[in-house]
């Protein structure tokens, strides 16, 4: 069920993408579509009746959540914030240059 | 010493350059050289790191075909930073970077890690762009490279979480055992995806116009030769190793590049701009190196990647410095560019000549034994179309050729440097060296690249 609603909520993101015409809400659209990702990355490794992956003395036949996923999805998180981070200060180098975040609107001038 | 040595360094160089911002130029270049270095004297093998045997744990893989990938790329960045070392000086760090980035690009055996170096190699290129002041095409570069990579990295995850492993030897292994290919298919044509954005494969290529288009001498060459060589070189491996295309989807994919192919030399056929000219030209060569892939001639492929990074060096550094003094890329423009610039014009000619697969020269040997190996493998119909792009090549390349080599109405006088010129060549006299003496070519074969033997060996 969790990967029904991340894969939505990757395809929100996508269509975002594809539709919008305004550079911030583009970004945005990229960071919804990244979210809807690490959700789905987080949900292979979930488990229901899963506890924490830490070893202990009465740890035996216990169900855990893989840890992998979870390490993995952190690093993308920071990738995401650094392109994000790149993607808005091209953004204002952007209506530096053309005084508006909108597409359309700097069509004529590219 | 360590292969690891060659990520490691240039990272923290990268950092260091932040704060002695004067002496990074210096740094990128003894980096470049200290990482020349231990390509020939690191050992080979897998190499393990933190102490984790594999699959457990990030692991390297060092063979021929990334010491080949990996002294064409170091090489290529030295050449271009001491190029633009007054004109772009501040680009330094971001070179470092992405030195570091492409490095672990080709040597990282982690699937994950291959994610990490993909979005890292590709702010360093997002960067890199930003030199040409049109924030607009890098923003659009920016956005598509997110969605490649995204995409490449669903696809690792969905195969996480099939196999239970990201170790690339492990997950060939896995594969083979399974012998299900249609449950791959969806993993598989994501990553295919995911690096064809940055190979500039078709469809997935729409970034190249604006940011070859308006590239500079430190953009142009670093994401037309570099960039391209090493995403070349890694979708390779993948393709080689990993996807090893079958059924409908090799269909798909043989389908899809030959139109890359066609549709790259037509855009080019029919561009008058120089630039559009060359970055065209690099769409169908990258869609034919991945095609040579998909049919496991690896080793041409290897040489074709290395002779096109070498020709587009030169092609790209004195299209964009005409440019840069006459003001636009027009061919019309840019008439009797070479009638005061003999030996530039010789050397341009020369890795033309080149790229177009004319005899006594590198790219000559290279498309015959391609084109002789597809056509051993009766895959006739790639060997037309690869023909019939030559042609299309060939005619427009010899006319920009003609048009630089005579004189216009207007006489333009463009100045290059003594180091471009020892560049260009050195550059050409490797291409005509290589095109009459092909003794050393011959020394290497398939076997470069050691993946299957690593799977033999762990299966």
């Amino acid at each position: 069920m969790i990967q029904y609603a991340s894969i939505i909520l990757f395809v929100f993101g996508l269509y975002g993408l594809l539709t919008n015409r305004n550079v911030i809400k583009m970004i945005i659209s990229l960071n919804i579509m990244e979210v809807g990702l690490f959700i789905f990355i987080i949900s292979i490794g979930f488990n229901y009746d899963g506890v924490a992956p830490i070893i202990t003395s009465n740890g035996a036949g216990l169900i855990y959540v893989d840890p992998l996923p979870q390490a993995l999805v952190l690093t993308a998180i920071v990738i995401g914030v650094g392109t994000t981070a790149l993607a808005l200060s091209i953004a204002k180098s952007i209506y530096k240059k053309y005084g508006t975040f909108d597409l359309d609107e700097m069509e004529g001038e590219r | 010493m360590s292969i690891i040595l060659l990520i490691a360094v240039p990272l923290l160089a990268a950092f260091i350059s932040i704060i002695f911002k004067k002496i990074a130029t210096y740094l990128l270049v003894a980096v470049g050289i200290f990482n020349l270095v231990v390509l020939f004297i690191a050992p080979m093998g897998v190499i393990t790191i933190g102490g984790f045997t594999p699959p457990i744990g990030i692991s390297l893989l060092f063979d021929t075909y990334s010491q080949f990938s990996l002294v064409l790329i170091n090489a290529l960045i030295i050449i271009i930073a001491l190029l633009n070392c007054k004109s772009f000086n501040k680009y330094s760090g971001i070179l470092l970077l992405a030195m570091a980035s492409l490095n672990g690009l080709l040597l990282t055996n982690d699937l994950f890690n291959l994610f990490v170096f993909l979005e890292i190699a590709g702010i360093a290129a997002y960067l890199i762009t930003t030199s040409n002041k049109k924030p607009l095409k890098t923003f659009h570069y920016l956005i598509l490279g997110a969605v490649g990579s995204s995409l490449f990295l669903f696809g690792v995850v969905i195969l996480y979480s099939m196999f239970g492993t990201l170790n690339m030897v492990d997950m060939i292994i896995k594969i083979n055992n399974t012998n299900n290919y249609d449950q791959l298919i969806l993993p598989f044509t994501l990553m295919f995806i995911g690096l064809g954005v940055e190979a500039k494969l078709l469809p997935f290529n729409s970034w190249v116009k604006g940011v070859l288009g308006k590239s500079n001498t430190l953009s142009g060459p670093m994401i037309a030769s570099v960039y391209a060589a090493a995403m070349s070189f890694v979708l390779g491996r993948y393709i080689t190793n990993l996807f090893m295309f079958e059924g409908n989807l090799l269909l798909v994919v043989t389908v899809l590049l030959s139109l890359g192919i066609l549709i790259g030399e037509a855009m080019a056929f029919q561009s008058t701009k120089a630039r559009k000219i060359l970055l065209f030209s690099s769409v169908a060569q990258a869609s034919i190196i991945a095609l040579l892939f998909v049919n496991g001639v690896v080793i041409w492929a290897v040489y074709y990647i290395i002779a096109a990074a070498l020709s587009k060096l030169v092609l790209f550094l004195v299209i964009n410095k005409a440019t840069k003094e006459v003001g636009n890329d027009n061919l019309d423009n840019l008439q009797g560019l070479f009638s005061n610039n003999i030996l530039v014009g010789l050397t341009f000619t020369l890795a033309t000549l080149s790229v177009m697969g004319m005899p006594l020269l590198v790219g000559f040997v290279i498309k015959l034994n391609f084109l002789t190996q597809l056509a051993a493998a009766s895959q006739i119909w790639l060997v037309v179309i690869i023909l019939v792009a030559s042609v299309v090549e060939g005619i427009y390349f010899v006319r920009m050729l003609v048009k630089l080599w005579y004189k216009g109405k207007e006489q333009i006088n463009v100045k290059y440097h003594i180091s471009f010129k020892i560049v260009f060549v050195l550059v050409a006299a490797v291409l005509l060296v290589l095109g009459t003496y092909k003794a050393p070519l011959d020394n290497y074969d398939s076997t470069i690249d050691t993946v299957s033997q690593e799977v033999i060996n762990n299966g």
